[in-house]
């Protein structure tokens, strides 16, 4: 990751040790944990206040499921980059709510690692190298930005 | 059917059937929904113990706690790829053994740099109910050949081979390191995991040295397609 930008992260998670330990595995991959918000409100204001580049946000969250709406919201109105990480993928709608994918739970460290890694190089060139990581599922919007092409 | 039922009937546009099936159809939503929250909070339960063990493992000061606490949260999340493919198949009841070993591979590939696993996979359905018991067993199976058959940076290939004839499944994990001769006492653990799950699943497991190398065959029944 760069160094000079590193990839500013907020996490939206109402399990405090899953928080704690994203917050770790994205301070080990090189990004900077700019928040961490237990309710979709919380969320909301957080990311108005801080702008991260990315979030990454359960569907459960402390005041119900939630996560979907707040992540519309972050999308469209705080300029964030949304990633579900959740263990209710039924719950999603088929667009992701503008989210660029989807990591289910439960995931293990490398995954996220690879993830963060994956998005944030996206991020920076535009585009995509080769297929997303194992376990992270891009949304339809997001992989014809990134330009990954479904392997057959 | 008297008079006073028809009119009751015809008015909500319902027979007393088609009652009986909407009810049955909530009934049957409702255990649906329940089912489903109940996957998810056991999906949420693996992510938190995953966590707490991580989280224990980074703070221990000596090395065997630390060594320990890794090797239980690996076999831990054997157990949780296990999950992260349920209820993702057509038929709950049934559960690719080549799907999750493809999963597993692509978690522990990064963990010996120098050394790459090869999959040669044909798709075998299982019962989910022993998924659990048999990717542990390909878990420590693998693990052992990754790490104890290249010491000291040495390079190597893992080759994974499933393959079914009739009622009969075989696994094989073939390294290409430095033999059984080397093998050594901290393998011993995970090894006897090995002899308990292959008991509980009938499994036979036939190890060979190949040099170079140790080739292990597990055997075991599977139902007809």
């Amino acid at each position: 990751m760069n160094a000079e930008h590193p990839l500013r992260v907020l996490i939206v998670e109402d399990e405090v040790l899953l928080a704690n330990e994203l917050e770790y595995l994205v301070e080990t991959s090189g990004a900077k944990p700019v928040g961490h918000a237990m309710t979709s409100p919380e969320a909301i204001t957080l990311a108005r206040e801080t702008r991260p580049d990315l979030a990454l946000v359960d569907v459960h969250l402390a005041d119900g499921p939630t996560g979907v709406d707040a992540a519309r919201e972050m999308t469209e109105h705080c300029g964030a980059i949304v990633l579900f990480i959740t263990a209710n993928l039924r719950r999603l709608p088929d667009d992701l709510a503008g989210a660029c994918g989807v990591m289910c739970k439960p995931y293990s460290e490398n995954q996220i690692r690879q993830a963060l890694d994956f998005i944030a190089r996206c991020m920076r060139e535009g585009r995509a190298e080769g297929q997303p990581p194992n376990g992270l599922i891009l949304s339809d919007a997001f992989a014809r930005l990134w330009r990954v092409h479904h392997a057959a | 059917m008297t008079g006073q039922k028809q009119t009751q009937a015809a008015s909500d546009g319902q027979s007393p059937e088609d009652g009986r099936s909407h009810d049955l159809q909530k009934a049957l939503e409702q255990r649906t929904g329940l089912l489903h929250e109940l996957d998810h909070r056991v999906k949420n339960n693996l992510q938190l113990i995953s966590s707490l063990m991580l989280l224990q493992a980074r703070h221990a000061h000596e090395p065997a706690v630390k060594t320990a606490l890794e090797a239980m949260h690996e076999r831990l999340n054997a157990i949780a790829v296990v999950h992260r493919g349920l209820f993702m198949t057509e038929d709950p009841g049934r559960f690719d053994i080549a799907a999750f070993v493809r999963d597993l591979a692509a978690e522990l590939a990064g963990a010996r740099p120098g050394v790459r696993i090869m999959l040669d996979l044909e798709p075998v359905a299982m019962r989910t109910g022993h998924a659990a018991a048999l990717a542990l067993l390909i878990n420590e199976l693998l693990i052992n050949a990754l790490r104890h058959a290249y010491p000291e940076g040495r390079q190597g290939e893992v080759r994974v081979k499933i393959t079914r004839s009739g009622s009969e499944m075989r696994i094989g994990i073939a390294d290409d390191g430095v033999g059984m001769a080397n093998a050594n006492q901290e393998q011993g653990f995970g090894l006897s995991i090995v002899d308990l799950l292959s008991r509980q699943l009938q499994a036979r497991v036939a190890w060979e040295d190949a040099h170079p190398g140790v080739h292990v065959a597990v055997t075991l029944p599977v139902e007809a397609e």
